[in-house]
């Protein structure tokens, strides 16, 4: 097999979003024709490349990566283009395949009069993400990290309200001065990689992995003491930024709420679902793997970081009256336990941190496209404008209730499987940790009962007595992601199997615990989910 | 090569190969007369016929540069140490002879429109560049002087080239009147560290410095070199030499700032290179502060500055400023390091690719006898040019530092040898700027694709000629390849980097 299956899933966007610009503008129906069909070859590849992963072979060293391609980008500095696919990547493609083709039929014809530059916009970003999950050179992750905000930039300052202007401008200053502290560190990890006789240094991942720095001590610029910590730590605070901003992770949070406030379902739909799950993907992959000391030494931190989040995204999402901002903020703390997840070191957490992932995407792309629908019916979004649509809305009540369910974690649904494991994992770390996030469920509870009941209970305004119920195309849009909220929580194990192996490796890196995968127990650690 | 131009015979007739040497900047120079003389014979309605003849010595100017890229292999001097024929300045000419002649096409369609076209320009250019040629590879410090001042007098003339314009001329006497000033600097700089060393030429100083090194260097020489940075920084519009240049590129015939931008950067930081990296690394402890502080001060003032503007050239002007200071990290870096210069080289082609679109869509824009200027100008220039607005925002991304452009691996190599060679802060430092820049370059970006007000006047953009979309095509595919396919330019530069004269430090890595 021959064929360069994973440059296809970035080129194939490209390419269709160049041909894009060849259809005239008002052809609207075959530019949103071209858009999903991009987005959904682009799917189908992905899911067959995961269906066929465990029979696939697997390259060696510290990652074992399926489908690698690799080429001379830059030889005289050892910077390559290499690409490959794994467990932890793998599901995280298939989110990002998911949420573009979710995003690709979620806009309306009616919703914007700028569709080709909507969809150019959208097939760029998938692109650019699709490249981050998919390369395994520090400076081709760094390239289409840093390149997919040019066409976010776009999209987000120029479809959405008022306001968009304003806080994309915030997102992408914030995210720019993180990525750029992140590029830093990329160089200072190729220029003090421990090189064996003979050997040039290289950008490629797991060339990095096996030469780690020598360890230094406490950076001191000549005579003077500028910091308690060695310069891996630092150079780890570079990575960490950039991830934490991505997530984000309180404190480094305050991008998002305005963010997701301005811009419209549609493009929120793939933002909120795999935008931010990068930066958690970025510390498992990078920092996980090429930072096992510092991150042992800062997990206390991050971790208490990552409780924070989900306290403080629970308790904001319970004291707002925008629905928006609540799910906003409910996201907040979803993905606080993501991190958390991660932080914990283990292979409990870890792997329910990723299937969390895959969760969060799932859900919040749901009740995004939800209250999407809701404002567009009542022409607002303040919790006490709204009440008692169920009797206008049975079909949205129904699906709605499922997300709402999934949101709060209830077991049987897709985020208990996720956020029992974190807990399991969080526990091993400390129970502290576990006690608190705990909190966080019950406050879930509160805030998600609190947002669907306001919405939908109680006796209905009068202003809303002629609200209608979604059309088909909406439920049937909705309706893939609820059943998936479901089949997830009965049937997890496709998504741990697969990413089990890989999630051995990157702990067993991470805590310096036997390298190789076979010999952690992966039994011990695979997540029971209740069936 | 060192004992080569360690022996100066006396009086001898230069070869004909050391004519040969000098073909591209002998083109230029036969080319200027032809031009003077063309003018005076041909019809005012015909002077487009003057763009394309000095076009076509541009392209044989490039050709012979391309050609003395693979004649000079390891480089060798010209008219006994006084001229550089090494790679590096076959590299260097090549950026600037590919400016002038983007600058060349954009040229005709923009004087005509603002009624300025007069013969005499396409000479200036190419005078200005030939000033500029001879600059990049000057080994003594004579014919650098020479250099500099063949491209400042061309230049001066080219700013107040808009008669009736009153900016204009504001930015022509500025101009001369500060670039006098620093040319005052530059000499008295150069009699001092020649008063010193007892030589003019670049390898004999070299050697002297490195003499000198085992004792204690004299103050003196210090004083000279600084000065003498002093008189480059100027050039290259770094702080706190810059006051010149937002008036002089606001006020300038569009196409002139285009021209003067990019060009005279390149020029003055190729001669920087070659005075400070490979002649005075002797004296490295001694210089490096100081341009690490210009650099430093170069990307505060410059990217501060230009969050304020409304003005779509002084936003590039002061944009220019941060550029300085990022090169200028280049040149602070260790000179055993050949990734600095490499770095250098390369932010200096990705500068001029992205920076000559970037002012070549303000130049094709321009409506009649007005420049577009401000920023509301470019409001909603997406919607009537979408590919205009498509290729002016890659350029901004590309000043911005984004990936996949030629900007990004510009700031990357720099910041890579800075990091290389411990000077982390200097980097860092970058990256916050860095951030900043980001502001202003995408709020322009964003502009060009919101919608004008009901009430607001659209600004009448010209029509998009053949010619300017070539120049546009151009910019366009050389900030994607720079910034995709890294290792073609990464590995000229490195060959042009390995064949510096002069070789008196050994360079590493």
């Amino acid at each position: 097999m021959n064929v360069p299956w994973l440059t296809l899933v970035i080129v194939i966007p490209v390419g269709m979003a160049i041909l894009l610009q060849l259809v005239p503008r008002s052809q609207t129906a075959l530019i949103k024709a071209l858009m999903v069909g991009a987005t959904a070859t682009v799917a189908v590849i992905v899911f067959a490349l995961l269906y066929n992963m465990a029979g696939s072979p697997a390259g060696g060293g510290p990652l074992s990566l399926h489908y690698q391609e690799r080429h001379d980008w830059i030889p005289a500095i050892g910077a390559s283009y290499h690409l490959g696919l794994d467990g932890l990547s793998g599901w995280l493609l298939a989110l990002n395949a998911g949420v573009f083709l979710l995003g690709a039929l979620a806009v309306s014809r009616r919703a914007t009069d700028r569709l080709r530059f909507y969809a150019t916009l959208l097939l760029l970003t998938e692109a650019a993400t699709g490249g981050v999950l998919l390369s395994a050179d520090l400076l081709l992750f760094y390239l289409f990290w840093e390149g997919m905000l040019i066409p976010l930039y776009f999209l987000l300052s120029n479809f959405g309200d008022e306001n968009r202007g304003r806080n994309t401008l915030k997102f992408v200053i914030y995210t720019v001065a993180g990525s750029l502290l992140m590029l830093a560190s990329i160089i200072w990890l190729y220029f003090n990689a421990h090189l064996g006789t003979g050997e040039t240094s290289s950008f490629d991942l797991a060339f990095l992995i096996n030469h780690p720095s020598a360890s230094q001590a406490a950076l001191v610029i000549p005579g003077v003491k500028i910091s308690t910590f060695t310069p891996q730590q630092l150079v780890f605070i570079g990575f960490a930024l950039a991830f934490a901003i991505k997530i984000p992770i309180v404190p480094f949070h305050t991008w998002l709420p305005g963010l997701y406030e301005s811009s419209p379902p549609f493009v929120l739909v793939f933002f909120a679902g795999i935008v931010s799950k990068l930066g958690a993907y970025g510390f498992i992959r990078y920092g996980l793997t090429l930072f096992p000391q510092p991150i042992g030494y800062f997990k206390w931190v991050l971790a208490a970081l990552a409780v924070l989040s989900i306290i403080y995204g629970a308790l904001m999402a319970l004291s707002e009256r925008d629905i928006k901002r609540i799910v906003a903020y409910a996201s907040i703390s979803h993905l606080g336990f993501i991190a958390l997840g991660i932080f914990s070191l283990t292979q409990n957490g870890v792997n329910g941190a990723i299937i969390q992932i895959i969760n969060h995407g799932i859900i919040i792309a749901a009740l995004f496209l939800i209250v999407g629908m809701i404002e567009a019916r009542t022409g607002t979004r303040e919790l006490h404008e709204l009440s008692g649509l169920e009797k206008r809305m049975p079909w949205l009540y129904f699906l709605f209730l499922v997300a709402t369910l999934a949101g709060l974690g209830m077991p049987g649904m897709n985020s208990f499987v996720g956020e029992f494991t974190i807990m399991l994992g969080a526990f091993q770390l400390n129970w502290i940790y576990a006690v608190l996030a705990g909190g966080g469920v019950i406050l879930a509870c509160w805030y998600m009962l609190r947002l669907h009941q306001g919405l939908m209970h109680d006796p209905i305004k009068p202003v809303l007595e002629r609200v209608r119920d979604i059309r088909l195309g909406e439920a049937l849009l909705l309706s893939p992601l609820v059943a998936l909220m479901v089949f997830l929580g009965v049937y997890p194990r496709p998504v741990g199997d697969l990413a089990n192996p890989s999630v051995a490796q990157y702990v067993s890196i991470a805590t310096g615990a036997n390298p190789n995968p076979s010999s952690s127990a992966p039994s011990a650690g695979t997540p029971q989910a209740p069936q | 090569m060192l004992a080569q131009a360690a022996t100066i015979p006396a009086l001898v007739t230069p070869t004909g190969r050391d004519l040969l040497g000098l073909l591209p900047e002998l083109i230029l120079g036969a080319a200027f007369v032809l031009l003077m003389a063309l003018d005076a014979f041909l019809p005012s309605t015909r002077r487009s016929w003057l763009a394309v003849v000095a076009f076509i010595s541009l392209a044989a100017a490039f050709g012979a540069s391309m050609w003395g890229w693979f004649d000079s292999g390891s480089g060798r001097t010209l008219y006994f140490g006084a001229f550089a024929y090494d790679r590096y300045s076959m590299f260097v000419n090549a950026i600037l002879l590919v400016s002038s002649a983007l600058v060349v096409i954009i040229s005709p369609q923009y004087l005509n429109r603002r009624g300025i076209h007069h013969g005499e320009y396409y000479a200036l250019i190419l005078a200005s560049t030939t000033g500029m040629m001879i600059l990049a590879g000057a080994m003594n410090l004579m014919v650098i002087f020479l250099g500099i001042e063949l491209l400042s007098i061309s230049l001066y003339v080219l700013s107040g080239f808009s008669r009736g314009d009153e900016r204009s001329q504001e930015a022509a006497l500025k101009y001369l009147l500060l670039g006098g000033f620093a040319s005052g600097f530059l000499l008295y700089g150069m009699a001092l560290v020649y008063g010193e060393t007892g030589h003019t030429q670049l390898a004999q100083i070299g050697l002297a410095l490195r003499a000198a090194q085992t004792s204690s260097v004299d103050p003196l020489v210090l004083v000279g070199v600084i000065l003498v940075f002093i008189g480059f920084a100027f050039k290259v519009s770094a702080v706190p030499f810059h006051t010149w240049t937002p008036d002089v590129y606001q006020g300038a015939p569009t196409s002139v700032t285009t021209f003067m931008s990019v060009t005279t950067k390149v020029a003055a930081f190729a001669a920087l290179v070659r005075v400070f990296t490979y002649t005075f690394p002797y004296v490295y402890t001694h210089w490096q502060v100081i341009v690490s502080l210009v650099a430093i001060l170069s990307m505060l003032v410059g990217n501060i500055a230009a969050l304020t503007q409304t003005s779509l050239k002084r936003m590039l002007a002061y944009s220019g400023i941060a550029q300085a200071g990022y090169i200028l990290i280049g040149v602070a870096v260790d000179p055993r390091v050949a990734l600095g210069t490499i770095g250098v080289l390369y932010y200096l082609a990705a500068y001029a690719v992205t920076n000559i679109g970037a002012f070549a869509v303000i130049t094709v824009m321009a409506g009649r006898g007005e420049d577009l200027d401000s920023y509301s100008g470019l409001r909603g220039l997406a919607f009537r040019r979408p590919y205009v607005a498509a290729a002016m925002g890659l350029f901004l991304l590309s000043l911005g530092g984004f990936p996949p452009t030629a900007g990004f691996f510009g700031k990357f190599f720099v910041f890579a040898a800075a990091i290389k060679t411990g000077l982390t802060p200097l980097a860092i430092w970058g990256i916050v700027t860095s951030a900043v820049s980001v502001f202003y370059y995408l709020r322009v970006a964003l502009l060009m694709y919101q919608r004008p007000a009901e009430d607001e006047r659209e600004y009448a953009w010209s029509r998009t000629s053949l010619s300017a979309g070539i120049v546009l095509a151009a910019t366009t595919a050389g900030t994607l390849v720079l910034g995709i396919f890294v290792f073609l330019l990464y590995n000229a530069a490195s060959a042009a980097q390995s064949g510096l004269l002069p070789a008196i430090a050994s360079s590493s890595g």
